[in-house]
C-alpha cells in the first residue's frame, strides 16, 4: 500500500467532511500541531520505557487525541460528525484522576519553576507547551466557526485539552521526583 | 484496500462508531463476471451490521485483504466483487475455495458513505471500485451521476444495477472498440473535464490511486467548492 497519494501536491487537503481546502488554512493548523502533541507524548514514552504504567498512560492519551483531531479535521456542521466519537468526561476523569494521583506525592510548590531537570521531565514540560498551544487554536477555530454556541462535542474536546496540560505540568514534576531531581525555582 | 484519510500521522477511520469484530462466515456462491473479476457470496455473521460504502477484512487460508461490500445491509448474505490477480494468494483462494469454505470476516471498516445534502452527489469509480456504489443504490440511494471507467464492455458487469437508480450513469471505456451506446470513450477523468457542468458536487472517488489523485486535482481546479470523498483500491 502506498503511503502518498499526491492529492495533496497543489496544496491542497481533504477534511474528513470531504472538504477541499488549503494546508495554510486553520484547522490544518490546529489538527497539525495536535499531531505535533501527539508525538512529542510519543517521545515522552519512549524515554519513560521502563516504566510501563506511564507508558500506557500515554499511550491512552495518544489514542485519545487521535480521536480530537478527528473533531478538528471535520465542518462542524457537517453530517460526518455523526460518525465521530465524542471526547468523553470519562476521559477528562481519567486525566483528572491522574493529576490528583501524582500531586499527592509532590512537595507544594511556593513558585514558578524552570522547565527541565531529568529529560523526561523536559519532554513532559515541552509536551505541555504544545498542548497550550493546541488548546489556543482549538478555541480559536472552534468559537470563529460556531458562533452561535459551542456544542458538547466541541466543549468536551476543550476541557480534555486544557486538563491535558495540568496533567503534563504534574507528570513533569513526577519524573523529576521519582529520578530524583528537584525542580528548580524561578528566581529574579 | 483502502486507504483512510490522512490527518498528519492518523487515519480517521479508527473514529468511527462501528463496532469493528471478528466474525465467523462461509463460502456460499461464486459466480465469474468477466474473464478476470468474480463475485462471491458468504454468509452474513450474526450480529454483523455495516454501512453501504464501508469494507471489511476478509480471510482464508491464513491471508487477509479488504474488500468493499457489494451487497445491501438489508440483504440476506454478503456479497463481494473479487478482481483476480496474479499471484494474488487470497484471491486465487477465493478463486477455487470450496462451496462451505470458512471465511473470516473482519470489520466494518471505513467512512466511504453516502452523505446527503442539498449538492448533487457524483459517483466516480475505475474497475471494481464499483463495489460500494453497489452496495449504496442497493440500499435505495438515487438521483446521483455514476462514472464508471473499465477497459473493455465486458467489465462493467454492474451496469444493470444502476439504470434504475442513477440520473445519469456513464460507462467511459478505454479500450472498447465498437463503443457502446451512451458510453464515454476515455477516462473518467477525461468525461469529468470535458463534460461535467461546472458547479459545486459531493464527489465520491473509489479506485486506483492513479484515478483519485488526476480527478483530486482536477476537482480542485474545475469544482472548488465541491466535498470529495475517497476511497483507494490497490
Amino acid at each position: 500500500m502506498k503511503i502518498y497519494t499526491g492529492t495533496g501536491d497543489k496544496g491542497k487537503t481533504s477534511l474528513f467532511s470531504g472538504d477541499r481546502i488549503s494546508k495554510a488554512d486553520a484547522q490544518i493548523d490546529a489538527y497539525g500541531d495536535l499531531d505535533e502533541l501527539n508525538s512529542i507524548l510519543g517521545a515522552l514514552a519512549a524515554h519513560l520505557a521502563t516504566e510501563e504504567k506511564r507508558v500506557a498512560e500515554l499511550q491512552q492519551i495518544q489514542s485519545d487525541l487521535l480521536q480530537a483531531g478527528a473533531w478538528l479535521a471535520t465542518r462542524p456542521d457537517s453530517s460526518a460528525t455523526d460518525s465521530l466519537r465524542e471526547v468523553t468526561t470519562d476521559q477528562i476523569h481519567f486525566l483528572e484522576n491522574a493529576i490528583d494521583r501524582y500531586e499527592k506525592e509532590l512537595p507544594q510548590l511556593n513558585a514558578f519553576i524552570l522547565p527541565g531537570g531529568h529529560i523526561t521531565a523536559a519532554w513532559a514540560h515541552l509536551a505541555r507547551t504544545v498542548c497550550r498551544r493546541c488548546e489556543r487554536k482549538a478555541v480559536s477555530l472552534i468559537t470563529q466557526s460556531m458562533k452561535s454556541q459551542v456544542t458538547e462535542p466541541y466543549q468536551h474536546l476543550l476541557v480534555y485539552l486544557n486538563r491535558l496540560s495540568d496533567y503534563l505540568f504534574v507528570l513533569a514534576r513526577h519524573c523529576n521526583r521519582i529520578h530524583g531531581i528537584a525542580d528548580k525555582p524561578w528566581k529574579l | 484496500m483502502a486507504l483512510p484519510i490522512n490527518l498528519g500521522n492518523c487515519k480517521v477511520g479508527s473514529n468511527l462508531k462501528t463496532k469493528v469484530a471478528t466474525h465467523s462466515a462461509v463460502l456460499l456462491k461464486r459466480k465469474w463476471l468477466s474473464h478476470k473479476s468474480f463475485e462471491i457470496m458468504i454468509s452474513s455473521p450474526p450480529g454483523f451490521q455495516f454501512e453501504p460504502g464501508q469494507r471489511v477484512g476478509l480471510s482464508m487460508g491464513g491471508h487477509t485483504r479488504d474488500y468493499s461490500i457489494v451487497s445491501a445491509p438489508q440483504e440476506a448474505e454478503l456479497i463481494f466483487c473479487i478482481r483476480s490477480v496474479a499471484g494474488g494468494k487470497l484471491s486465487t483462494l477465493l478463486s477455487v475455495a470450496d462451496m462451505g469454505a470458512p471465511v473470516s470476516v473482519y470489520g466494518p471498516h471505513g467512512y466511504f458513505t453516502f452523505r446527503s445534502t442539498t449538492r448533487s452527489a457524483v459517483f466516480v469509480a475505475t474497475g471494481t471500485g464499483i463495489a460500494p456504489f453497489c452496495s449504496m443504490t442497493r440500499s435505495g440511494i438515487s438521483n446521483f451521476t455514476l462514472l464508471h471507467g473499465v477497459r473493455r464492455q465486458e467489465d462493467l458487469y454492474y451496469a444493470n444495477q444502476f439504470q434504475q437508480n442513477a440520473h445519469e450513469y456513464v460507462p467511459c471505456l478505454t479500450a472498447a472498440d465498437p463503443l457502446p451506446q451512451k458510453a464515454f470513450k476515455g477516462k473518467v477523468t477525461a468525461y469529468l473535464e470535458r463534460h461535467l457542468p461546472s458547479g459545486a458536487y459531493d464527489f465520491y472517488l473509489c479506485g486506483r490511486q492513479e484515478m483519485i489523485r488526476d480527478a483530486t486535482l482536477l476537482i480542485d481546479e474545475r469544482f472548488p467548492d465541491s466535498l470529495v470523498y475517497t476511497e483507494i483500491f490497490y
